[in-house]
């Protein structure tokens, strides 16, 4: 016998770049349907209309302060492709490094200010590591939440160096870059990069040293790392470890085991002469789609995009368009209508695959595969992992992020030794019309911009931002969105505080804390309270 | 004690990103050293954990004192004034904002959207967005120019975009520990201290500009950015050469041109083709002159500057 289906609509679930709501469908304690709904609407594509060339530069960056150096990196590739600059390659360095920074800076923000404090909630109170957990993750007085919130300022100074502040700096032109740093900058990032690792990342977050952690491989690699030592396994990472198998994160959330990323970082010899086809051979991260379904591994390009508003809250054509071919045209009434239209993100498809998954987790099943060239990174820890515990989770999802700090510390490193401070940042480039993309991984997952521009204006800018793929509503056909997917089969242990879907929806970096509330969608009654503390 | 409540409208989180980099005092010091009650936050204030719903009407019926409610983003008034496409827990957000703005002590307006509107706001502002008390210059704005919060000061706007960490953590002490009366505000509602001198002040390109010595384009170690490059730095109340962004620097110290941000025509020229870092002017001269310069003191001055400017400030001054 099954029980009745209870439906919660969960109001607000965090923010995500605007407000998310959810509504889950409840059956014998498990998540059976899910629908996921982002209420803000500022209509950024069409304030870049008919206006400056450039006016992405300025505008792009303020879609997220969460992530506008990897918007402000989108916008300027998007306009070097349109205008055919010719990017020197300090200016590609100077770039990387801003987008590396500000990656760098978000990992310890999202684990202590965003992931961690949920662990502190009570109905995890029977863990045996729960005491431990209060003690150093709760908001504001946990030890480790003070001092990891307050350490990720640091990595943005080093933004601040290059394009005087983080965030919302426009520094990143078409051409390549305004600033001309001097020595003096390329060492005050040596040693706030120093700080950062002699004070976060080996004491705190591993309890070893990088080069240590830097020799784990394979999901039993780790698991020796983390049975070696007390150091280990009490590290925010090892406990983290424990105390998710412990609570069962390792348990749900899967989704649809399909994955994209752009690639990202080009490499500063590679890409000076950027065009849209010769940037996928330019990455040192490499692009790529991979359906575990069948464990293959394709490069992604951008003629595969394809975005589709049939439950988007615009009044375009139904079914995927390319974005070169949208209009956003946003609908008058916005009323929610969970079998027609019920959110203003687009459903963001695949031209073969349907909806992708984006973000760490797909970036590092990415990296596991082997299809990108000799020179371009290769991982295979997190796929490993992923086959061995039999799938995606919300633990796995949570690692691959964290495990990203490795390469984006060497990455700096590399940032720094490889400037050539008497050789130009900029090449000043001639304004022309034309059609631009531009791409990047921002620390949340596959960013890109697209740019028609005419008669020396824009005349059609989209952007699709990694929450858009991971928030998405149902495809035309009826698939639904990523999130949506993953919250199907989620246990909700008490329907009064479902503790679950907060995990599941920021395992995919929702943004920011979120606190979720249920409302019996029939009586009105309140039926959930969520407590992170 | 103080009770703050934080909530985001059409906002990017910039200035919730930047709060969080505070580090005299940061964020985490205003609760554990100046007594701020975080009730909650979109990111940080979990610890009281109450239902948000239930609290924010605990905080309008007066059940819960509300001392400092900060806003960021803009009020989006779309579709029609009716401000359906922001909703929050279950409703518009704009009437959230209406009746927790009335029952508070002091009403922060934190950033340029929450201040001025903002980029939201920019022609044809698709979603209808304003400030809290302005539109651009225009004084008003969402709560209407007479409004006032309980303890009798208009809106406290900290424009910028995003608005300094340090502007916010001080002003929020300020208030919290009963100086408010020390916050003398300008104009436009900002809190004199910050805003009274300008991004110019303690630019490290000050010398340049004195002996119009222009940098004719980016990526070089010398030169003004007003004469080709559109600074706004003469003309912009902002102290981001003093208090300096991330410790570190200025966006005119890293050779990008300040674009205003914390005044309410920010961006300007509503960002029309022709207008991105690109000084306006008109047969030669600059169209928007440092604040108090008219066109022939201009003319006078440059004349002479560039005639007296010595040798070295035409080379490579911050050398590799
Ligand atoms: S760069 Fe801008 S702020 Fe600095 S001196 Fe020149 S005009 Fe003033
Ligand atoms: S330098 Fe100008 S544009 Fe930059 S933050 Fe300061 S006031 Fe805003």
């Amino acid at each position: 016998m099954t029980g009745a289906v209870q439906t919660l609509d969960i109001s607000p679930v965090g923010r995500v770049e605007g407000d998310l709501d959810v509504r889950v469908d409840i059956q014998d304690g498990v998540v059976t349907n899910a629908w996921t709904s982002a209420e803000l609407f500022r209509g950024f594509e069409i304030i870049l209309r008919d206006k400056d060339p450039q006016a992405g530069l300025v505008v792009t960056p303020r879609a997220c302060g969460i992530c506008g150096a990897s918007h402000l990196t989108c916008a300027a590739w998007a306009l070097d492709t349109a205008w055919q600059t010719e990017v020197p390659r300090n200016a590609i360095i100077a770039r990387n490094l801003g987008q590396l920074a500000e990656s760098l800076q978000s990992l310890p923000r999202h684990h202590y200010g965003l992931f961690m404090i949920d662990m502190c909630n009570k109905n995890y109170r029977n863990s045996p590591f729960y005491e431990e957990a209060v003690k150093r993750w709760a908001p504001f007085t946990g030890t480790h939440y003070e001092h990891g919130v307050t350490i990720s300022g640091r990595p943005v100074e080093i933004y601040a160096l290059f394009g005087g502040q983080w965030p919302h700096s426009s520094y990143m032109v078409p051409g390549g870059v305004m600033c001309s740093p001097t020595l003096s900058d390329i060492t005050r990032s040596w040693s706030i990069l120093e700080h950062f690792r002699t004070n976060w990342i080996e004491p705190m977050w591993l309890g070893c040293s990088m080069e240590r952690y830097e020799e784990i491989e394979t999901y039993d690699d780790f698991m020796a790392w983390l049975n070696e030592k007390p150091e280990h396994a009490n590290s925010d990472l090892g406990l983290m470890w424990r105390m998710g198998m412990d609570v069962g994160l390792d348990k749900y959330g899967a989704g649809l085991e399909k994955f994209v990323s752009w690639g990202y970082l080009p490499d500063e010899d590679r890409y000076q002469r950027p065009t849209i086809d010769s940037r996928n051979g330019a990455m040192m991260m490499p692009s790529g789609v991979y359906d575990a379904s069948t464990g293959t591994h394709k490069l992604m390009e951008q003629g595969f995009a394809r975005e589709d508003t049939s439950h988007a809250w615009y009044d375009e054509p139904g079914g995927p368009v390319h974005p070169y071919d949208r209009t956003t045209q946003p609908v008058a009434k916005n009323d929610g209508d969970f079998d027609g239209k019920y959110s203003w993100s687009t459903a963001v498809l695949h031209a073969d695959n349907g909806h992708l998954e984006a973000g760490p987790l797909a970036r590092e099943m990415v990296y596991g595969g082997s299809h990108m060239e000799g020179w371009q990174h290769r991982d295979g820890l997190v796929l490993d992992m992923h086959r061995k515990m039999g799938g995606s989770n919300v633990l796995l999802r949570h690692f691959a992020r964290m495990h990203e700090f490795k390469y984006i510390y060497r990455h700096i490193e590399r940032c720094l030794r490889n400037f050539r401070l008497d050789e130009p940042f900029y090449v000043k480039p001639k304004e022309q019309d034309g059609r631009g993309w531009g791409a990047t991984e921002a620390i949340r997952g596959a960013l890109c911009h697209w740019i028609d521009v005419k008669d020396g204006k824009i005349q059609n800018y989209q952007i699709i931002s990694p929450t858009t793929w991971n928030v998405g509503p149902r495809s035309d056909e009826q698939e639904r969105g990523p999130i949506e997917e993953a919250l199907v089969g989620t246990p909700i242990a008490d329907p009064a505080d479902p503790v679950e879907v907060g995990h599941v929806a920021r395992s995919y970096d929702s943004c920011l804390v979120c606190t979720v509330h249920a409302h019996d969608a029939k009586t009105g009654k309140e039926l959930a309270r969520f407590k992170t503390a | 004690m103080a009770n703050l409540l934080w909530l985001q409208g059409g906002a990017c989180s910039g200035n919730t990103m930047s709060f969080l980099n505070a580090e005299e005092p940061s964020a985490c010091d205003l609760v554990t050293d100046f007594g701020i009650n975080v009730l909650w936050h979109p990111s940080l204030g979990m610890e009281l954990g109450d239902n948000l719903q239930q609290m924010l009407r605990d905080c309008i019926s007066g059940k819960i004192k509300l001392d400092i409610f900060v806003f960021e983003g803009s009020v989006v008034q779309a579709p029609d004034g009716t401000g359906e496409w922001n909703r929050f827990a279950g409703r518009a957000m704009k009437d959230w904002v209406q009746e927790l703005s009335d029952v508070s002590d002091f009403v922060v307006a934190l950033g340029d959207c929450a201040t001025w509107g903002g980029i939201p706001a920019t022609a044809p502002n698709p979603s209808e967005s304003v400030g809290l008390q302005f539109l651009k210059r225009d004084h008003g704005g969402f709560l209407g120019k007479g409004f006032k919060s309980k303890a009798g000061l208009p809106v406290i706007n900290i424009p910028g975009c995003p608005a300094h960490p340090d502007w916010v953590t001080q002003i929020l002490v300020g208030v919290a520990t009963g100086h408010a009366g020390d916050v003398a505000l300008d104009e436009f509602q900002r809190p004199k201290t910050f805003f009274q001198s300008f991004t110019q002040t303690g630019c490290t390109r000050n010398m340049h500009f004195a002996y119009k010595v222009s940098a004719t384009e980016f990526g070089q170690r010398k030169g003004c950015l007003f004469y080709d490059l559109g600074c706004r730095g003469p003309m912009t109340h902002s102290p981001c050469n003093r208090i300096l962004w991330n410790r570190q620097s200025s966006k005119t110290r890293a050779g990008m041109p300040c674009m205003g941000c914390t005044e309410p025509e920010f961006p300007f020229f509503d960002l029309a083709p022709g207008t991105v870092f690109k000084t306006q002017t008109v047969m030669g001269v600059p169209k928007d002159l440092p604040e108090g310069v008219d066109k022939k003191g201009y003319i006078k001055l440059t004349g002479a500057a560039k005639t007296a400017a010595p040798q070295w400030a035409e080379e490579d001054m911050f050398v590799v």
